[in-house]
C-alpha cells in the first residue's frame, strides 16, 4: 500500500533544492553519493593528469618537488577514499534495500549523516590546499616524515583530520547496513539468498568496520602527534608502528575498494549472458574466505622492514592464500559464458574489461608474493602498475554499475553507442597507461627523476592517461544528455536480470515496491500490506491489483495466492510468532514489529556535517591560533546543537512487520546498530592499547617502567577510579531495574548517581594528571607531561580516550536525566536505559584492561 | 526482582577482584615473578570483562550471535597487537 | 630491464673467484621463470576467455542452450551446479601458484641467511661490511676503517654487507641494477647484501617517499677491481668529522632495537670485515 498521500505537504520534490538537503531516503541519498563522487573522480584525475605531464621526460618542471608530492599524495587520498568507495556505496545505497526488500535503511537519519560526512570531509580535503600545502607525504603517510617536525605545513595535519571524519561517516555506515541486511530483508531471504552484488556489499561493510576502527586508531594517534604534542611516530618504533597499524587497515581497504566491483560483475555478467553464476555457492564462499583472509596478509607491504623471517614467511604463505579464492572466483566467471547468449551491452563490456584487466593484475601481484622478488619490486613502478590494475578495474565494473542502473534509477535508457565508444577510448587508454609501467618498473615511485632510457615508456602511460582520462568526457555527455533525450524504460530493460530492483518502476517510487516483497513462495511475490492501525487508507484488494498491475512480470502470478496462505494478520503485532509455509521450503521470518508511517525529512544531518567541518577545520590550525579558535569552538557548539537537535525531533523509521532476521532474531535495530557500534570501538581501543605494547616492546619493556615513568605515577588514584567506574555500572543496572518496578525516583536516583560517579572519575583523574604534570624529580625536573616522553604520551592519550568516552556518556546522561524526571523510560520504555548502559559498560570494561596495563604492570 | 541479589552480587566480586589486581603488585609478585604476575592479573581483567558483558550487558540473555560479534572484534584487535608485537621481537 | 649498462646481464653466472652466487642472479632467474609462467597463464586465460565471449553471443535465431533454464526475474538463487570444472580450473591455477611459490622460498632462505653463509661456503675473501645512512636527501657510507663518503665503493666479486638505516625519516636505499634494496628506517638498522660482478659506475636511488628531495636522493656507486679497490681504501684514513651530516651527532641511527631486532639478515656485526689489510677493523658503532 502506498503512503504517497503523506508526502505530499512536507517532503519537497526531487527538483527542489531544499529536498536534497532534507532528504534521508536510501534512494536520494545514493544519488547523492553518486554525484558527489564523480567531482572527487575528476578531482583525482586532475592531479594524476599533472603528474603524467611531470613525467612526460624526466627531470620536467611543471610541478616543483614539492608540488609534485602534494599532488601524489592528494591523488592517492582523494581516489581510494573520496571516489572509488563512496561510488560503489552510492550504489549500496541505492540498490541494496531494493535487493533486498526493504523499504529504506535501519536507520535513515544516520544514512544521510554519513553522506554530509563525507562530503564536508572531502571539502575539508579540498581546504587542506590553501593551508600552506596539503598532505605531502604519500597517501601511505609513512612515520615520521608524517608529523609535524617533517610536515609543518597546517594543510597535513587537516588532511589527518579530513580523514578522521571521512572514517565517522564509514562507521556509521557499516553500522547502518549490517543492521539493516540481518534485520530487514524479506520474507523467505534467508542470508545465502542475497543477490550478488548485495553479498559483496555486506562482505565490504564487515571489513569496513574493523578496518577502519584500526585506521581511526593509527589517525588519532598521528592527529595527537600533531596537535597536543604526544611522540608516538618520532620514538623508537615509532616509524614501524605506523606501518603495522596503517597496513593493517591498507589491506582489507583494497578488498573493500574491490569487492563492490566484482559484485557489479558477477550480476552483469549473469544477466547480460543470461546464465547463472557458475558455481555460486562456491563463489560467496571465496568472497568470505578474502574477507576474513584480508585481515592477516598485511605485513606483505612490509617484506624489507626487518621483521623477522619467520613472520615473513607466514605472511607470506598467507598472502599467496588469498590469491585462490580469486582464481576460484574469475573461473567461474568465465564459465559463467558458456551456453550464454551474450550481449554486448555497455554494462557487459565494462564488466569483461574489468575481469581481464583483473586478471593481469592478479598475475603480477602473485610476482610481489614471492618475497624475493618483493624485495626488488618494493617501492618501484612495478606495485603502481600491479595495484592500478586491480583497484581501477574494481573502478572500470562500478562504472559497469553506472551504466547497468543508469535506467533504473533516471527512467531513461543511456545512449548505447557513446557507451560503447566510451568503453573503448576508456580500455585504450587504461591500458596505455598503466602496461608500459611494467616494462619501466624500475622507476622508483613518487620521483620525476627517472633513468632517460625508460622515458619511452612514461610517454606512453602519459598518452595513455590523457586519453582515458578524455574517455570521461564521453561519459558525462551520455549521462547529460540521456537524461532528457533518453529513451524511457519501463521495470525492466534488461532480459533475465533477477534482482528485485528490476521488479518495480524505474525509477522506484519512494516507498520502492507496491506492497510488502515476499519470497515466502519460493519466488518475488508483493503481498497485501496489513490493515493500517491509525491512519486510515486504501483497499487491501484494490491495492493488490494495482500492485498486480504495476510490475507486471512473471512475480506476481503466484503472489495473490501466497498471501492468502499466510496471512499477516490485521498488523497486531505478537512478538516471537513466527511466519512458515509458501508452498516452497520454510521460512524463518520472525514478526517483531507494526509497519508505521515513515519520515523521510531531516535538516540535523546536514547542521551536524558543517558543524563537523567548521570544528575539524577550526582544530587543524589550533596551533597557529587566530580564527582557528572561534571557528573549533563554534563548531563545536552546533555540532552539540545538531545532535541535540537529531535527539529530539520526531522521526518514525519503522521496522518491516516481517522479516528475515537470522541470526540477530530478538535484538531490534537499534540495540543490533548499538552493539556493532561497540564492536568497531573494541577494535579501536585495540588499536591504542597495541601501539601501547608495541612501542613498549620496541623501547625495553622493563626499561620503559623503570626509566620512562616517575616514581610519582602509582596504582592508586586508579584503583580509586575503577572502583568509581564499576559503581557506577552497577548504577546504571539499578535504573534498569527501577525501570522495570516503574520507580520514577528509582530511575532518576540511579542515573544521578551514574552522573555523578562519573565526574567523580573524572576529578580524580585530572588531580592526577595535574599532581603528574607538576612533579620536580631528578628524573622529570619538568614535570611528566603530555610530550615528555612516549611512556607519557601512551598514557595520557589512551587514558585520554577513555576519558573522553566518559565525558560523552555523560553528556547523554544530561540529555537523559530531565527525560527521566518528566517520566520517560517507565511502563516498559526502558530502550534508552539499555542502550547507554551498552555503552557505559563497554566504557567500564575498556578501563578494567588499561587499568592493570598502564597502572600495575 | 530475583535479578537485582545477581547483580549485586556481581558488583561485589568484581570490587573484590579490582582489589585483588591492586594487591599483588603491593604484595611483590610483580618484582618476584613478573610475568606470572602479569598473566594472573590479565587473566583477572579478561574475567571481570566477561562478567561485565555476560550479565550488565544481558549477553547471557541474548542471541550468540551477538558475542560472536564482540569476539570478532577482540580477535581483530588481538590479533594485530601480537602479530606487530612478535614481528620486532 | 636486466641489462646492466655494459650490455650485459648482471648476475648472469656465478662469480668467478668468488664462488657466490649473487642475490641478483637469484633475483633475474626467479624473475624470468615468473615472467614466461605469468604471460602464458595470461595468455591462456584472457585468449580463453575473449574466445567464449565470441562463440556465446547473442543470435536471435540461435539458442546453444534451449532446454537450458534462464534466470527469471524474482527468482531465489540456487546452490549452483558445475562444480566439477570449476573445481578441476581451481585446483590447477592452485598448484602452480603454490609451487612457484614453493620453490621461491628456498631462495628467500638463502638471501635471508645471507653474506655469512655465502662467504662460509665460497673461497672468497671475508665480506665487506659498510653502513649506509640515508637522510634528507642523500646517503652516507661508512667503511669499516670509519672513513666515510657520500659515494659507495665496493670490489668486485666480494660479498658486501650493508647495515642501512636513516638519520630523519623513512627511506629506502636501493642499488637496482644490482638488485639489492633494503628499508632505511629511523632508529633500526636493517640489512641487505649483495655481489657485483662487473666493473662500473651505478646508481643508487630512494625508493620510499620523503620529502620535496626525493626525486634527487642519489649515490653513486662504483665497482672496482679489487686491485683498484684496495688501492683506494688505503688512501683514505679514520672517521672524517668533516663528511656528511653524520658529524652533526644529531643521529641515533645506529641503536639496533631490542633484542635481535630488525635485521633481515642474521649478520653477527662481530664476525666480519678484516678486509683491509692492516688498516683497524672499525664498525660502525665507532662513527663520530
Amino acid at each position: 500500500m502506498s503512503h504517497d498521500h503523506d508526502h505530499g505537504h512536507d517532503f519537497p520534490p526531487t527538483s527542489s533544492v531544499k529536498r536534497w538537503f532534507l532528504t534521508t531516503n536510501h534512494k536520494d541519498v545514493g544519488i547523492l553519493y553518486l554525484v558527489t563522487a564523480l567531482f572527487f573522480l575528476l578531482l583525482g584525475g586532475a592531479l594524476a593528469m599533472l603528474m603524467r605531464a611531470q613525467l612526460w621526460s624526466p627531470g620536467a618542471n611543471i610541478l616543483s618537488g614539492g608540488a609534485y608530492n602534494q599532488a601524489v599524495s592528494a591523488h592517492g587520498l582523494i581516489m581510494v577514499f573520496w571516489f572509488i568507495s563512496p561510488f560503489a556505496f552510492g550504489f549500496a545505497n541505492y540498490i541494496v534495500p531494493l535487493q533486498i526488500g526493504a523499504d529504506d535503511l535501519a536507520f535513515p537519519r544516520l544514512n544521510a549523516l554519513s553522506y554530509w560526512l563525507y562530503l564536508f570531509s572531502g571539502l575539508l580535503f579540498v581546504a587542506s590546499f590553501f593551508q600552506g600545502a596539503t598532505f605531502n607525504g604519500g597517501w601511505t603517510m609513512y612515520a615520521p616524515l608524517n608529523v609535524p617536525t617533517y610536515m609543518p605545513n597546517v594543510g597535513g595535519t587537516t588532511v589527518v583530520l579530513a580523514l578522521i571524519m571521512f572514517v565517522a561517516a564509514v562507521t556509521l555506515g557499516s553500522v547502518n547496513f549490517l543492521t539493516t541486511m540481518y534485520r530487514m530483508r524479506a520474507e523467505g531471504l534467508r542470508m545465502r539468498d542475497l543477490p550478488i552484488f548485495s553479498m559483496s556489499i555486506l562482505l565490504t561493510v564487515w571489513m569496513m568496520l574493523f578496518a577502519f576502527a584500526a585506521l581511526l586508531a593509527a589517525l588519532m594517534i598521528l592527529a595527537s602527534d600533531h596537535l597536543i604534542g604526544t611522540t608516538y611516530f618520532t620514538s623508537d618504533g615509532g616509524s614501524l608502528l605506523w606501518t603495522h597499524m596503517f597496513w593493517f587497515f591498507g589491506h582489507p581497504e583494497v578488498y573493500i575498494v574491490f569487492f563492490p566491483g566484482l559484485g557489479i560483475m558477477a550480476e552483469c555478467f549473469q544477466t547480460f549472458t543470461g546464465r547463472r553464476l557458475v558455481g555460486r555457492k562456491w563463489f560467496v564462499l571465496s568472497m568470505v574466505l578474502v574477507a576474513l583472509q584480508s585481515f592477516v596478509v598485511w605485513m606483505h607491504h612490509m617484506f624489507l622492514t626487518g621483521i623477522n623471517l619467520q613472520i615473513k614467511t607466514l605472511f607470506m604463505v598467507t598472502t599467496i592464500g588469498i590469491s585462490l579464492p580469486f582464481d576460484l572466483m574469475v573461473f567461474s566467471l568465465i564459465y559463467t559464458m558458456i551456453k550464454g547468449r551474450i550481449r554486448f551491452t555497455t554494462p557487459f563490456l565494462f564488466s569483461l574489461g574489468a575481469l581481464i584487466l583483473f586478471i593481469i593484475g592478479g598475475i603480477t601481484g602473485v610476482f610481489l608474493g614471492a618475497v624475493v622478488l618483493d624485495y626488488e619490486f618494493r617501492g618501484t613502478y612495478w606495485v603502481v602498475a600491479h595495484f592500478h590494475y586491480v583497484m581501477v578495474a574494481g573502478a572500470t565494473a562500478l562504472f559497469a554499475g553506472l551504466y547497468y542502473w543508469y535506467p533504473k534509477i533516471t527512467g531513461r535508457m543511456y545512449d548505447e553507442f557513446l557507451g560503447k565508444l566510451h568503453f573503448v577510448t576508456y580500455f585504450v587508454g587504461f591500458n596505455l597507461l598503466y602496461f608500459p609501467m611494467f616494462s619501466a618498473w624500475e622507476t622508483p615511485r613518487r620521483v620525476f627523476e627517472y633513468q632517460v632510457g625508460l622515458a619511452f615508456w612514461h610517454k606512453l602511460a602519459t598518452v595513455g592517461g590523457f586519453l582515458l582520462g578524455a574517455s570521461f568526457l564521453i561519459m558525462f555527455y551520455n549521462m547529460f544528455k540521456s537524461l532528457t533525450a533518453g529513451e524511457e524504460v519501463g521495470d525492466n530493460p534488461w532480459d533475465y536480470a533477477t534482482s528485485a530492483e528490476w521488479a518495480v518502476a524505474s525509477p522506484p517510487p519512494l516507498e520502492n515496491f507496491p506492497g510488502i516483497p515476499s519470497y515466502a513462495g519460493g519466488k518475488l511475490s508483493f503481498r497485501d500490506e496489513p490493515e493500517p492501525t491509525a491512519d486510515g487508507g486504501g483497499d487491501p484488494v484494490a491495492d493488490t491489483a494495482a500492485g498486480a498491475a504495476a510490475d507486471g512480470g512473471p512475480a506476481t502470478d503466484g503472489g495473490t495466492t501466497a498471501a492468502a496462505e499466510t496471512a499477516t494478520g490485521s498488523g497486531v503485532a505478537d512478538p516471537g510468532m513466527v511466519a512458515t509455509g509458501g508452498e516452497a521450503g520454510v521460512v524463518t521470518a520472525t514478526h517483531e514489529a507494526d509497519s508505521g508511517h515513515a519520515d523521510h525529512a531531516s535538516i540535523w544531518p546536514f547542521v551536524v556535517g558543517l558543524a563537523g567541518f567548521l570544528a575539524f577545520l577550526g582544530l587543524s590550525g589550533v596551533d597557529e591560533g587566530g580564527v582557528y579558535y572561534p571557528l573549533t569552538a563554534i563548531g563545536g557548539l552546533l555540532v552539540m546543537f545538531g545532535f541535540v537537535g537529531m535527539a529530539r525531533q520526531p522521526f518514525s523509521a519503522p521496522e518491516p512487520a516481517i522479516a528475515e532476521r537470522w541470526p540477530f532474531e530478538g535484538v531490534e535495530n537499534m540495540k543490533l546498530g548499538m552493539w556493532i557500534f561497540l564492536g568497531s570501538d573494541i577494535v579501536l581501543f585495540g588499536g591504542f592499547i597495541g601501539s601501547y605494547l608495541f612501542l613498549r616492546v620496541a623501547n625495553g619493556w622493563h626499561h620503559w617502567e623503570h626509566e620512562l615513568i616517575p616514581a610519582a605515577h602509582v596504582t592508586f588514584p586508579g584503583l580509586v577510579n575503577t572502583y568509581l567506574l564499576l559503581t557506577s555500572s552497577f548504577a546504571v543496572v539499578l535504573a534498569l531495574v527501577a525501570s522495570h518496578r516503574n520507580s520514577k525516583r528509582g530511575v532518576v536516583a540511579a542515573l544521578v548517581a551514574t552522573w555523578v560517579l562519573g565526574v567523580g572519575f573524572l576529578i580524580n583523574k585530572a588531580q592526577e594528571w595535574l599532581h603528574l604534570f607538576h612533579i620536580h624529580s631528578d628524573a622529570f625536573p619538568n614535570g611528566w607531561e603530555i610530550g615528555t616522553n612516549v611512556a607519557s604520551s601512551t598514557f595520557y592519550l589512551t587514558t585520554g580516550l577513555h576519558g573522553a568516552h566518559v565525558i560523552v556518556g555523560l553528556i547523554m546522561l544530561l540529555y537523559m536525566i530531565p527525560r527521566a524526571i518528566k517520566g520517560a523510560y517507565l511502563d516498559g520504555d526502558d530502550e534508552m536505559l539499555e542502550y547507554f548502559g551498552l555503552y557505559w559498560h563497554f566504557v567500564d570494561i575498556v578501563w578494567l584492561f588499561l587499568f592493570p596495563l598502564f597502572y600495575i604492570v | 526482582m530475583s535479578r537485582l541479589r545477581l547483580y549485586t552480587a556481581i558488583y561485589v566480586v568484581l570490587f573484590v577482584l579490582a582489589t585483588v589486581q591492586a594487591w599483588v603488585e603491593s604484595a611483590g609478585y610483580l618484582d618476584e615473578a613478573y610475568w606470572w604476575a602479569f598473566a594472573g592479573i590479565m587473566v583477572l581483567s579478561f574475567a571481570k570483562a566477561v562478567v561485565v558483558a555476560g550479565y550488565y550487558q544481558h549477553l547471557r540473555w541474548e542471541p550468540r550471535s551477538v558475542s560472536y560479534l564482540m569476539v570478532g572484534g577482540l580477535f581483530v584487535a588481538l590479533a594485530l597487537t601480537t602479530a606487530a608485537a612478535y614481528s620486532i621481537l | 630491464m636486466v641489462l646492466t649498462r655494459n650490455g650485459l646481464a648482471a648476475g648472469d653466472a656465478v662469480l668467478a673467484g668468488s664462488g657466490v652466487r649473487a642475490p641478483a642472479e637469484v633475483f633475474n632467474d626467479i624473475f624470468v621463470v615468473f615472467l614466461v609462467l605469468g604471460t602464458l597463464v595470461g595468455v591462456v586465460v584472457i585468449s580463453y576467455t575473449l574466445y567464449n565471449a565470441y562463440k556465446y553471443r547473442y543470435r536471435a535465431e540461435k539458442d546453444p542452450a534451449p532446454e537450458a533454464d534462464r534466470p527469471e526475474l524474482g527468482e531465489l538463487p540456487e546452490g549452483g551446479g558445475k562444480g566439477k570444472k570449476l573445481f578441476l580450473s581451481f585446483t590447477l591455477s592452485a598448484i602452480i601458484v603454490l609451487s612457484l611459490v614453493v620453490w621461491t622460498y628456498a631462495s628467500l632462505l638463502y638471501v635471508e641467511n645471507g653474506a655469512a653463509q655465502a662467504v662460509d661456503e665460497s673461497n672468497a675473501e671475508d665480506a665487506l661490511d659498510v653502513q649506509v645512512d640515508g637522510f634528507r636527501f642523500g646517503w652516507e657510507f661508512t667503511y669499516p676503517n670509519g672513513h666515510s663518503s657520500s659515494t659507495l665503493r665496493v670490489p668486485r666479486d666480494r660479498v658486501v654487507n650493508l647495515s642501512v638505516t636513516s638519520l630523519d625519516v623513512f627511506h629506502n636505499f636501493g642499488i637496482p641494477e644490482l638488485r639489492v634494496k633494503s628499508d632505511a628506517i629511523p632508529g633500526q638498522t636493517t640489512t641487505a647484501w649483495f655481489v657485483a660482478e662487473e666493473t662500473g659506475t651505478y646508481t643508487a636511488n630512494c625508493y620510499e617517499l620523503c620529502g620535496s628531495g626525493h626525486s634527487y636522493m642519489t649515490a653513486e656507486v662504483i665497482v672496482m677491481s679489487p686491485a683498484a679497490y684496495q688501492e683506494w681504501y688505503n688512501g683514505t684514513s679514520g672517521p672524517s668529522p668533516a663528511d656528511g651530516p653524520a658529524a652533526n651527532g644529531t643521529e641515533s641511527s645506529t641503536n639496533e632495537t631490542d633484542g635481535h631486532g630488525s635485521e633481515m639478515n642474521a649478520i653477527e656485526p662481530a664476525t666480519t670485515i678484516d678486509a683491509a689489510a692492516g688498516a683497524p677493523v672499525a664498525r660502525a658503532t665507532t662513527q663520530p
